[in-house]
């Protein structure tokens, strides 16, 4: 179980032209800014293409690739290199936008494509669970995000009423 | 060993810091290592629950 080597999987996918975008989110794309952020699984955010002739989008092919490859499903999951991923379309405008904008990494000779840290902030942000704001906290705290840019973002994307209410809530009044 | 509290929270900090600065592919290989022990846990805490000898707490009457 390594995860350079899901990592590596889901390029490989790429490559093969089964995905053509991705980015990592979540707990593993915030451990690219943060402190290691324990998670049980990993979100990769793609863009799926149409099937031919058709408006609807299959998730269909992407599994059929990885079964061959010997990949099982647990549930949502399919368990890559031993670890459980979780593919995410990209379903909203601050998604598609952090899927556009994601950077690439190097993990010791491995490239990862991964959400900018102040579009895990905002999308942590627009989700909002206990773990969400947890996070979001965490990205304050180290002082990674550009603020101009995050805030931008809060505001591109309708998030400022509730950016307004978590800094009452958590910040006292403002970041 | 300090039971200042406000020094205890500038050392955690400072810790998360360290541990948010170390190369990517470190901290990957620590997310390999908390996941494992996360799956031993719960593993572990299944166990408990389902074949596990229990006692059966006692009928505390309450009159």
């Amino acid at each position: 179980v390594n995860i350079k080597s899901t990592i590596a999987a889901i390029n490989q996918m790429q490559a093969d032209g089964v995905i053509q975008r991705y980015a990592i989110g979540g707990a593993v794309g915030a451990t690219f800014y943060l402190e290691p952020v324990a998670t049980l699984d990993v979100d990769v955010f793609i863009s799926f293409q149409p099937d031919a002739g058709s408006l609807l989008v299959s998730p269909q092919p992407l599994f059929d690739y990885l079964k061959a490859r010997g990949c099982v499903m647990e549930g949502e999951y399919v368990v890559v290199a031993g670890w459980p991923v979780q593919f995410l379309p990209a379903a909203n405008p601050l998604v598609l936008e952090a899927l556009d904008q994601a950077v690439e990494k190097n993990v010791a000779g491995v490239p990862a494509r991964v959400f900018t840290a102040e579009h895990l902030a905002a999308i942590a942000l627009q989700t909002g669970r206990a773990k969400d704001k947890a996070r979001l906290l965490q990205f304050i705290e180290a002082g990674t995000l550009d603020t101009k840019c995050f805030q931008d973002i809060v505001a591109r994307h309708g998030l400022a009423p509730t950016w307004q209410r978590f800094e009452q809530q958590f910040l006292g009044g403002a970041a | 060993m300090t039971f200042d509290l406000a020094r205890i929270m500038a050392s955690k900090r400072a810790f998360r810091h360290r541990l948010a600065a170390r190369p990517i592919e470190e901290k990957l290989a620590l997310l390999d290592e908390l996941r494992a022990r996360a799956i031993a846990l719960r593993e572990s805490r299944s166990a408990a629950e389902s074949g596990g000898l229990r006692e059966e707490p006692p009928l505390y009457r309450v009159q």
